[in-house]
C-alpha cells in the first residue's frame, strides 16, 4: 500500500518538475533560470521518493481514505456547490448546501438542519452584506422575481 | 404570472442594459480597483466613493482586484456589463504603461472614459552630499557617468521608470534601474544607501527633503511643484514634451450610454472639487484634475503613444 | 514619560475605549474566520473614520490588528484550520492538545501568549521605536535575501517523518510563488495565458484550500450525527498549574524578541515570525521530538511570535514613513488624512496622537487577556455542539465567502477546491503542507532580493556575503541549519 502510494506521488512530482523546467526555458534571462532550477530539483526529489519506495523491503499498510463513500459524497456536494454559487447566487446556493450536505451524509433531522440554515445564513448576511458591504454573487431568484413583477 | 408576462419581462430585462437616465442609479454600484487594499489608488478611490454615495444617493461596493500591476483587475473589469453599475477606479499605469510590457487582453477601446480625478508628478531625489543640486547639474552628472548610478523605481516597465527613462533618453543618460515593490520600499533602500537615487511619488520622500537628508533636483511634470522648492520642472530644462504624470480616473466598460457617462462625469467633478476631497488630496501631494469623456480618451491615447515610443527604445 | 501620561489621558476617554473594546472583539472574529483577514477589515473601516477623532480611528486599527492575530489561533486549535497564515504554526501543537482533551488549556496558552507578545511589542515600539527604525535601513536586498533563506531553514522543523517529502513540499511552494508577472523583468511565468493568473495564486486562497478543506472532509468522513454535549466539550477553565507559567517564560521572551525583530523589518511579517519562533522553541527544547505532538511550548511560541510582530511593524512606518506591511500603510494614510506627515518629524509634530496610538497598541494587547478567552470558549467552541455533519457545510460556506470576497472571482473558488482535494491526499501520504505555504511566502522575497542585489552589485555575487550585516546573517543561517544536526548526532553518540 504505502509503497505504491509513494511511487505514484514521486512520479507525479517528477512530472510537475519536468513540466515546470521545460516551460521555464521559454522565459527570458534571470526570470527563467530560477524556476527552471526549481523544476529540476523537484524532479530529482520526486525521483528520490519513488526510488526509495521501490527499494523498501516491507510494505506497511497505510489507508488513504477512511470512509470512501462519505468522502466521495462530501467532495461531490462541495463541487456542485462551487459550480452553483455563481448561477444561483451565493445565498440561495449556500442555503441549499446547509440542507443538502447533512442529508446526503445521512442526517435525517430536517427541521434541525433548516433552523441552522436560517440562523447561520442570517449571520453571514449581517456580517458580509450589511456590515462589510462585500459584493457576492447575485441571486438568480431575485432577478426572476423582479422580471416577473 | 403568465408566459406572456414573463416574455415581456425578459425583453424589459434586455432593455435594462441601457437604463433610463431618470432612474439611474437605482441599485448598488460596484467599483473595481485594480490594486490591493491600502495603496494610494485604493485610499483615494474609497474616499471619493463616500462622497459619490452621498451625491448619487446609492451605495457603492468596492472590489479590490490586485496583481499584475493592475492588469488583472483591468482584464476582469472589461467583461462587466456597460449598464452604469460597474465602474473602474484606476491610475493611468494599467491602461497606458502595462500594455507596453505585458500581453494584455484589453486595449484603450475596451473602456468608456468617464472622468479623471487627480494627478501628481514623480520625482527623482538624491542624498544631500550628491555632487549636483539643480536639475541641469543633476542630468549633466548622470550623463557624465554612464552606468555609475542606480535609481530605485516602482517596478520594471512601471510608469515611474518610463517617466524617468523618457528624460534619460532625451539626454542620453544611462542609469541602472533597480525595481522595487513600491515607493516605500524604494525610500527604505534610498535612505539606507543601497540605491543612489530615489524615484517615486513626492509625498513619500517629502519629510526627508524637509529634514535636510535628501534633495530633489527634478520632477517629471512640465511645471514646477510648489511643495518641492529646489526641484526643476521639465519645462525649465527644455524637456516640456517629456512630461509623465501619475493620475487617477474613473472609467466604465465600453459602449456605455452617453447620458449616463455625462451624469457620472458631472457628479464626479462635483465630488472631486468638494473641499474635503481637495484637502484629502493635498495630504497626498495630489491636486484635483478633472478631464471628462472624449477629452479623457484623447489624453489616454496620447500618453499611450508616447510611452510606446520609450518602451520600444528600452527594449521592453 | 510625560509624553505617555499625556497621551494616556486622551486614550482613556469614552470614544477610544469603546472603539478598542469593540475592535478587539471584531478582530478576534475576523482572525478566527478562515479567509477573512485584518487588512480587509481595516481597509473597509478606515475610510468611514476619516471624519472622526483620529484616536478613535487608530483605536480600531489597533484592536482589529491585535485581536485578529490571536483569533487565528482559535480554529487552529479547535479544528486544525488556521484562521490566518500566521497561525499555521499554532496548529502543529494546538490541535494535538485539543485532540487529547486539552482544548481549553491550549486556548488559554494561546490567549496569554498573544497578549504577552503584543505587550512586549508595544513596549518595544514605545521605548526604542525611532532607534530601531534607523537600524532597519542597513538592511538592503542582500540582507533580505539572507532573511528569506533563514526563514526557509525553519522548514527543517516541519518536514515531519520524511525529509525528502518535506523538501519536495517546500520546492513546490517556491514554484507556486513564481507564478504571475515577475516584478523584475515583466515576464509572465506559469500563467498559461490566463489573465487571472498574472497576479499569481493568492496566498489566502491556497491556504484556505490546503488547510481548511482536508479537516472538513475528515469531519464528513466521521459523519457525526449528534454533536458534543456541554460536558464533552471539556471547556471548563483550565487554570495554570504551579510552575507552568515559569516554564513558559523563556519561550515567551524568545518569541517576543524574534517577533519584534522580524516585525521591524519592512516586508517580513507575522507569518514568518510565528514559524521562526516555533523553530527556535523546538531547537532550544530538551525534548524536540515532543513538538508537533501537543507540546504547550509550541503553541506559546507561535502565538507569542505572531503578536509580537504587530506593534513592531509600526516602527518603520511611524518613525521613517516606510510602511512595512499593508496595515502599516493604512495607518500611514489615516495619519496623513488627519494632516500629519509620517517621517522623522512625526514624534515631535503630534506627540498626543503618536503616543496615543502606541498606548492603544498596548491596551488592546492587554484586552486580549480579558476578552480573548471568553470569546474562544463561550462563542467559537460552542459551534462544536452542532452535529459534525452540519459543521461541514457551514465551514465550507465560510471558506467560500472568505475566498470570494478577496478578488470577487469565481475561479478562486475552484483553486481553493482543487488545492483542498490535493491537500487531503497529500496529507495522507505524509506530505507536509506547511512548507508549501512557507515557500509561497518566502520564495518571492528570496528571488527578488537576490536579483536586486545582483543588479546593484553589477552582477558580482560576492556582495551577498561580504557586506558586514549580510556576512553575519549568512553565518547565522548556516548555524541554524547545522545546529539541530549537531544536537541529533550528539544525542545519538550519547545513546551509543
Amino acid at each position: 500500500m504505502e509503497k505504491r502510494q509513494d511511487i505514484v506521488l514521486g512520479l507525479i512530482f517528477v512530472g510537475i518538475g519536468i513540466f515546470a523546467a521545460w516551460t521555464a526555458t521559454n522565459y527570458k534571462g534571470a526570470s527563467g533560470t530560477y524556476p527552471m532550477v526549481l523544476g529540476l530539483v523537484l524532479t530529482l526529489l520526486g525521483a528520490t521518493v519513488a526510488i526509495k519506495a521501490l527499494r523498501k523491503p516491507i510494505n506497511q499498510p497505510r489507508t488513504l481514505i477512511d470512509a470512501p463513500a462519505k468522502l466521495v459524497i462530501a467532495m461531490l456536494v462541495a463541487t456542485i456547490y462551487v459550480a452553483l454559487v455563481i448561477p444561483l447566487g451565493f445565498y440561495t446556493a449556500s442555503f441549499l448546501l446547509v440542507l443538502a450536505m447533512p442529508l446526503a451524509l445521512g442526517f435525517r433531522r430536517v427541521a434541525y438542519a433548516m433552523t441552522v440554515a436560517v440562523v447561520f445564513m442570517s449571520l453571514v448576511y449581517l456580517v458580509f452584506s450589511v456590515l462589510l458591504e462585500k459584493p457576492l454573487p447575485r441571486e438568480l431568484i431575485l432577478s426572476v422575481i423582479s422580471v416577473g413583477g | 404570472m403568465t408566459l406572456k408576462a414573463t416574455f415581456i419581462g425578459l425583453t424589459a430585462a434586455t432593455a435594462l442594459a441601457a437604463p433610463v437616465l431618470a432612474e439611474y442609479p437605482e441599485r448598488t454600484i460596484e467599483l473595481t480597483i485594480p490594486a490591493g487594499a491600502g495603496g494610494g489608488t485604493d485610499t483615494s478611490a474609497r474616499k471619493l466613493a463616500i462622497l459619490l454615495e452621498e451625491k448619487l444617493g446609492t451605495s457603492i461596493a468596492i472590489l479590490n482586484v490586485g496583481g499584475g500591476g493592475g492588469s488583472v483587475g483591468a482584464s476582469q473589469f472589461m467583461q462587466a456589463k456597460p449598464d452604469g453599475y460597474s465602474l473602474f477606479a484606476t491610475w493611468n499605469s494599467p491602461l497606458t504603461t502595462v500594455p507596453q510590457v505585458q500581453d494584455v487582453a484589453y486595449s484603450l477601446a475596451s473602456f468608456t472614459p468617464i472622468a479623471s480625478t487627480s494627478e501628481t508628478a514623480y520625482t527623482l531625489c538624491v542624498k544631500t552630499d550628491f555632487p549636483a543640486t539643480t536639475g541641469a547639474e543633476f542630468l549633466d552628472e548622470l550623463a557624465a557617468n554612464p552606468g555609475k548610478y542606480t535609481y530605485g523605481n516602482d517596478g520594471i516597465g512601471g510608469t515611474m521608470q518610463l517617466a524617468a527613462e523618457r528624460i534619460f533618453q532625451a539626454k542620453e543618460i544611462n542609469a541602472i534601474a533597480i525595481p522595487f515593490g513600491g515607493a516605500g520600499e524604494t525610500l527604505q533602500n534610498f535612505l539606507g544607501g543601497h540605491v543612489d537615487i530615489y524615484g517615486g511619488s513626492i509625498s513619500t520622500v517629502l519629510p526627508y527633503v524637509e529634514s535636510g537628508e535628501a534633495k530633489c533636483p527634478i520632477v517629471t511634470s512640465a511645471a514646477d511643484v510648489p511643495a518641492l522648492e529646489g526641484a526643476s520642472g521639465l519645462e525649465a530644462l527644455g524637456l516640456a514634451d517629456k512630461e509623465t504624470l501619475l493620475w487617477r480616473a474613473i472609467l466604465g466598460p465600453k459602449d456605455m450610454d452617453p447620458a449616463v457617462v455625462e451624469k457620472l462625469a458631472n457628479v464626479i467633478e462635483e465630488a472631486v472639487n468638494d473641499p474635503s476631497y481637495v484637502e484629502f488630496l493635498a495630504t497626498k501631494g495630489e491636486v484635483p484634475n478633472v478631464v471628462k469623456g472624449e477629452a479623457l480618451g484623447a489624453r489616454l491615447q496620447s500618453e499611450y503613444d508616447a510611452l510606446a515610443e520609450v518602451s520600444k527604445a528600452l527594449g521592453l | 514619560m510625560e509624553f505617555y501620561t499625556n497621551a494616556l489621558s486622551h486614550v482613556l476617554t469614552f470614544g477610544p475605549l469603546t472603539a478598542m473594546i469593540g475592535a478587539t472583539l471584531l478582530g478576534v472574529f475576523i482572525g478566527a474566520l478562515p479567509g477573512l483577514n485584518p487588512v480587509m477589515a481595516i481597509a473597509l473601516l478606515l475610510p468611514l473614520t476619516y471624519s472622526m477623532d483620529p484616536l478613535v480611528a487608530l483605536a480600531m486599527v489597533a484592536g482589529i490588528y491585535n485581536g485578529s492575530m490571536y483569533g487565528g489561533a482559535i480554529p487552529a486549535i479547535l479544528l486544525r484550520i488556521p484562521g490566518t497564515p500566521a497561525s499555521i504554526a499554532t496548529t502543529f501543537d494546538g490541535f494535538p492538545m485539543a485532540d487529547r482533551g486539552e482544548a481549553a488549556k491550549a486556548l488559554k496558552i494561546a490567549c496569554w501568549s498573544s497578549a504577552i507578545g503584543g505587550i512586549a511589542s508595544a513596549i518595544a515600539l514605545m521605548t526604542m521605536g525611532p532607534m530601531l527604525a534607523r537600524v532597519t535601513l542597513f538592511f538592503g536586498p542582500a540582507e533580505y535575501f539572507w532573511i528569506a533563506i533563514f526563514g526557509m531553514a525553519s522548514v527543517a522543523v516541519m518536514v515531519g517523518s520524511d525529509p525528502v517529502k518535506g523538501m519536495m513540499a517546500a520546492v513546490l511552494g517556491l514554484l507556486i510563488g513564481t507564478m504571475g508577472i515577475d516584478n523584475l523583468s515583466g515576464q509572465a511565468r506559469f500563467t498559461f495565458g490566463q489573465t487571472w493568473l498574472l497576479g499569481g495564486l493568492d496566498l489566502i486562497v491556497v491556504l484556505v484550500g490546503l488547510y481548511a478543506l482536508p479537516p472538513v472532509l475528515q469531519l464528513a468522513e466521521k459523519c457525526d450525527l449528534k454533536g458534543l454535549s456541554a460536558a464533552q466539550l471539556k471547556l471548563a477553565d483550565a487554570p495554570f498549574e504551579e510552575g507552568e507559567i515559569r516554564g513558559l517564560i523563556p519561550t515567551w521572551l524568545r518569541a517576543s524578541g524574534i517577533g519584534i525583530g522580524v516585525g521591524i523589518l519592512p516586508g517580513a511579517g507575522g507569518n514568518i515570525a510565528a514559524f521562526l519562533s516555533y523553530n527556535a522553541a523546538k531547537n532550544a527544547s530538551d525534548d524536540p521530538s515532543s513538538f508537533g505532538k501537543g507540546n504547550p511550548q509550541g503553541v506559546a511560541a507561535a502565538e507569542c511570535g505572531n503578536n509580537a510582530d504587530n506593534a513592531a511593524s509600526m516602527i518603520p512606518a511611524l518613525a521613517l514613513g516606510i510602511p512595512g506591511n499593508v496595515v502599516a500603510a493604512l495607518v500611514l494614510s489615516a495619519l496623513t488624512i488627519h494632516g500629519l506627515q509620517p517621517g522623522p518629524q512625526l514624534f515631535h509634530q503630534n506627540p498626543t496622537l503618536v503616543g496615543g496610538f502606541m498606548m492603544e497598541m498596548l491596551i488592546t494587547s492587554v484586552l486580549i487577556f480579558a476578552l480573548g478567552g471568553a470569546v474562544a470558549t463561550r462563542v467559537f467552541a460552542q459551534f462544536q455542539r452542532l452535529p459534525g455533519v452540519l459543521l461541514v457545510p457551514t465551514i465550507l460556506i465560510l471558506m467560500c465567502v472568505g475566498v470570494y470576497v478577496i478578488n470577487g472571482r469565481p475561479v478562486d473558488l475552484w483553486v481553493m477546491l482543487i488545492a483542498g482535494f490535493a491537500g487531503y491526499f497529500l496529507e495522507k501520504v505524509n506530505f507536509p503542507l506547511a512548507p508549501v505555504i512557507l515557500g509561497m511566502i518566502l520564495g518571492p522575497m528570496a528571488e527578488q532580493s537576490v536579483r536586486r542585489a545582483l543588479l546593484i552589485s553589477r552582477g558580482d555575487p560576492t556582495d551577498l556575503v561580504t557586506r558586514p550585516i549580510s556576512a553575519v546573517l549568512a553565518v547565522v543561517t548556516v548555524l541554524v541549519i547545522i545546529w539541530p544536526l549537531v544536537k541529533m548526532m550528539r544525542r545519538r553518540r550519547r545513546a551509543n
